[in-house]
């Protein structure tokens, strides 16, 4: 029950047509690969598939990354986890894998 | 949606070109931080609002795992990012300090702190979380320099290795899953088959450190061009009695462990001498600890008692946080390590468990194996003692590797050892039964809880197995075998095994009830149809292993007799057998509980408050579906509970005593059994509580319910599963 109540809450938060911009445009990014580094140094890089007003971020297929030295550069070791949620909290950056193209397009502006 | 470029991106901040982010982000491809754009969005977003695609669905979502969560995420960061990173920074110096003296308390630490760590494992946390959290474990070859630390390090490792292996062997470690895992630990070194030798020399050297420390002049030293262990000579034969003492039960054990492995039961002899040895040296190390605590600089404060040396010290060169994300599947558990006293507390256990089951004879009567089981499992012994004594009797699916099934079968049934290479044993069923005989060895070894669940569930297939076997025999004999006894071994051999199988069941569904106990799983309002049930099972296993005695005596005097001298003989000797005597006071004893329980209850004596969650049928049902699916015993419901209670009440109770009975059968059947004194001493608490009883029930009796002050409760203080009636004034 709560289950689909909350779905239908979100089914019509995402049918609303009256958006505003910046949701609108972070919901394009769904999908993309996002590379969110946390707090203790490791980056985790999977499918974008949700985001809540808190910020907490899910994402599909992840792979954790962790350096092995402290100081950078240094190799890294990397092992597959799934499905992760990484709270706001700990989130130090986030990036979306995008072309050349998009970036110039987006060096144009 | 996915793959949309749009100018919206384009607003997003300048992409960074890989900087902070040494991940590469693909051909033709940048990272464009989107951080902002987030805030943003979320700042627009409702409460409770999700952006999210269309594959979404909450409930998977939920079991994301949860990133920097200390029960979730193993990968967590805490001080280093690897081991060598750890190395380095000087986590694990070798030598330990280039003081000779520190260096050698330090390595006594490490030592103490291993073996922390150890029995920390033993007791069911993951290997990379004890054991491995040693850096000089996790990089052994650093070591090679330092004699002493080598040789202890490696020997650990060795040992893991073979607990390891006869714990995987045994397959006990499905109740402890965590024990065998050891993935990406490196568990697997060269040169660990050396281990002893290399753990001789160096306790060769260290044994000659402590001649020439006691030795009267300075002579001896020179001769031998002998080094001593440290600097400060005051310390000196303290030092080398605590090392020589670590080493020496290491190498013991390692001993225990690979005499125990050898083939049936052939190292058990040799296993006892270095269990001895074993032990004594771990009395030498505890008494090494105020040696070690009075000469260690720096201050003592808090109790020995949670410190995991003996010295009291910190460790060096640990570090648990390093390789727990090698734990996975599991999250990694926030996990104390054991005090070094409580570790030398549990190693002694485990040594005289393993003590017990080498101490045992390899006899090959089922009957005495099972006892014997049972028995070793009151002591509750840990996983590994036990994953030993499994691997002890079933190898190579024999038992103790030496005797087929079929041939241990046909002693407990009572066979002549002529027929152990009788056809039968190649038919379906009878291939079946000797599985279940394995299987039941091997369920018998494991802990109460994960024992009970799987007695349980094996009981339906010991009776189908039953069934098979009847149905085979009617088969091959028709309906009313008129075949004369005598001349067809094969009717025989079916009819013994069949009764046997049918006692062997009940003896079975009689320890699954009897562990409920042990494990706490009853409760009071539960015991009178606990007791019944106890009560009725008891009375068929009574009424088989009766049937059998007569079978064996039977098949035992026919033989060089007439058939009218047999007859005659029976009616005179016919005794009941104590074996059967001893159940019956058990029975008693299971029928007057039932009966006092159920007439305090009719009575209103009792002071039981009713489960609001479910009927007494229903916990019936809860607790004993598994004997009732595999009808054991046949014809048993709750109604006939029921009925059979009912009726109970204190003015019949005291005229017909059970407890009265059960008493009287263990003081007569004292002598039959005085030359066992595990029996005798299950016959004197059976009489405490017969005799306890009895009396309770004739003070209830006597104040009657009109004393409403009175409270009756019970208690195991005389028997683990037979309860005492507890009468108290309030």
């Amino acid at each position: 029950m709560e289950q689909e109540a909350a779905e239908t809450l979100i089914q019509v938060a995402s049918s609303d047509g009256s958006e505003p911009a910046a949701v609108n445009r972070a919901r394009k990014l769904l999908f993309r690969r996002m590379l969110v580094g946390i707090r203790d140094g490791r980056f985790f890089l999977g499918t974008f598939h949700c985001i809540d007003k808190q910020g907490n971020i899910i994402l599909q297929d992840a792979v954790e990354y962790r350096s092995t030295r402290r100081s950078s550069p240094s190799p890294m070791e990397q092992r597959c986890l799934g499905l992760i949620l990484i709270p706001s909290s700990c989130r130090t950056s986030c990036h979306v894998g995008c072309s050349v193209e998009e970036q110039l397009s987006l060096l144009s502006f | 949606m996915a793959g949309t470029t749009s100018a919206e991106e384009a607003t997003v901040n300048l992409p960074l070109p890989d900087r902070g982010t040494p991940i590469p982000s693909g051909d033709h491809t940048v990272w464009a931080d989107v951080s902002p754009l987030l805030d943003a969005a979320c700042k627009d977003l409702q409460d409770g609002m999700l952006i999210h695609g269309d594959n979404f669905n909450l409930f998977a979502a939920m079991s994301a795992l949860e990133i920097m969560d200390p029960k979730m995420d193993s990968g967590m960061v805490c001080k280093y990012y690897s081991v060598d990173e750890a190395i380095e920074d000087g986590a694990a110096p070798v030598p330990t300090s280039f003081d000779k003296t520190v260096d050698v308390q330090r390595t006594i630490d490490i030592m103490d702190h291993l073996l922390a760590c150890e029995a920390t494992w033993h007791k069911g946390h993951s290997l990379a979380q004890t054991v491995f959290s040693c850096i000089y474990l996790l990089r052994l070859d650093r070591t090679s320099s330092h004699a002493l630390l080598n040789s202890y390090c490696r020997v650990i490792r060795a040992t893991c290795k073979a607990v390891i292996s006869v714990v995987s062997d045994a397959r006990t470690h499905e109740e402890e899953d965590l024990f065998t895992m050891t993935y990406g630990l490196p568990l697997n070194g060269d040169g660990d088959e050396k281990c002893l030798s290399m753990l001789h020399a160096v306790e060769e050297t260290i044994s000659r450190q402590l001649r020439a420390c006691k030795a009267p002049s300075s002579k001896t030293r020179v001769l031998e061009d002998l080094v001593s262990l440290q600097n400060n000579s005051e310390l000196e034969e303290g030092y080398c009695k605590a090392l020589l003492c670590r080493l020496r039960f290491r190498k013991h054990f390692y001993h225990v462990l690979t005499s125990m492995k050898r083939p049936q039961g052939r190292g058990l002899e040799l296993a006892r001498k270095h269990i001895a040895s074993c032990i004594s040296e771990l009395e030498y190390t505890l008494s090494s600890s105020e040696i070690l605590r009075s000469s260690t600089f720096g201050s003592h404060e808090g109790n020995l008692e949670d410190k995991t040396t003996a010295s009291g010290c910190e460790p060096i060169g640990f570090d648990a946080s390093l390789n727990c994300r090698l734990s996975a599947p599991t999250p990694p558990r926030a996990i104390k390590i054991l005090s070094w006293k409580k570790a030398v507390e549990y190693f002694i256990k485990l040594l005289h468990d393993l003590d017990v089951i080498c101490s045992y004879p390899l006899d090959p009567s089922l009957e005495s194996v099972l006892h014997f089981v049972v028995e070793f499992q009151k002591s509750q012994p840990d996983l590994v003692a036990r994953a030993h004594l499994q691997r002890l009797l079933v190898q190579d699916g024999k038992l103790y590797g030496r005797d087929p099934i079929f041939a241990v079968i046909i002693r407990a049934a009572a066979l002549p050892e002529s027929t152990r290479n009788h056809d039968i044993q190649k038919q379906e069923s009878i291939i079946q039964l000797g599985q279940l005989v394995i299987n039941l060895l091997k369920v018998l070894c494991t802990n109460g809880a994960w024992q009970r669940r799987k007695l349980g569930k094996i009981l339906q297939d010991w009776r189908v197995v039953f069934v098979q076997i009847e149905m085979a025999f009617r088969k091959e004999f028709g309906e009313n075998a008129n075949i004369s006894n005598d001349q067809n071994v094969s009717v025989k051999l079916f009819q013994h095994i069949l009764l046997w199988v049918e006692k062997q069941t009940y003896w079975i569904a009689c320890r699954f009830l009897i562990l409920g106990f042990e494990l706490e799983l009853y409760s009071l309002s539960e015991y009178c149809m606990v007791y019944w049930y106890i009560y009725v099972v008891l009375i068929k296993l009574a009424e088989k292993t009766s049937l059998k005695t007569v079978v064996c005596n039977d098949s035992g005097k026919r033989k060089g007799k007439k058939k009218r001298d047999y007859v005659k003989d029976v009616a005179r000797d016919y005794r009941i057998p104590p074996a059967v005597l001893f159940l019956q006071c058990q029975i008693c004893l299971a029928e007057g509980l039932t009966m006092m329980l159920a007439a305090l209850k009719n009575d209103r004596m009792l002071v039981q408050s009713r489960s609001p969650f479910n009927t007494e049928h229903e916990r019936f049902i809860q607790q004993f579906e598994l004997l009732q699916r595999a009808c054991i015993p046949d014809h048993v419901s709750f109604s006939l509970f029921v009925e059979s209670t009912t009726q109970a009440c204190l003015s019949n109770l005291v005229m017909y005593d059970y407890f009265k009975d059960a008493h009287r059968i263990a003081k007569e059947i004292k002598s039959s059994f005085s030359n066992d004194p595990e029996k005798l001493a299950e016959l004197r608490r059976l009489e405490q509580v017969a005799e306890h009883n009895s009396i309770a029930l004739n003070v209830i009796s006597r104040a009657g319910a009109q004393d409403p002050s009175l409270k009756v409760s019970f208690e195991f203080n005389h028997h683990p599963c037979f309860a005492t009636a507890v009468v108290r004034r309030s």
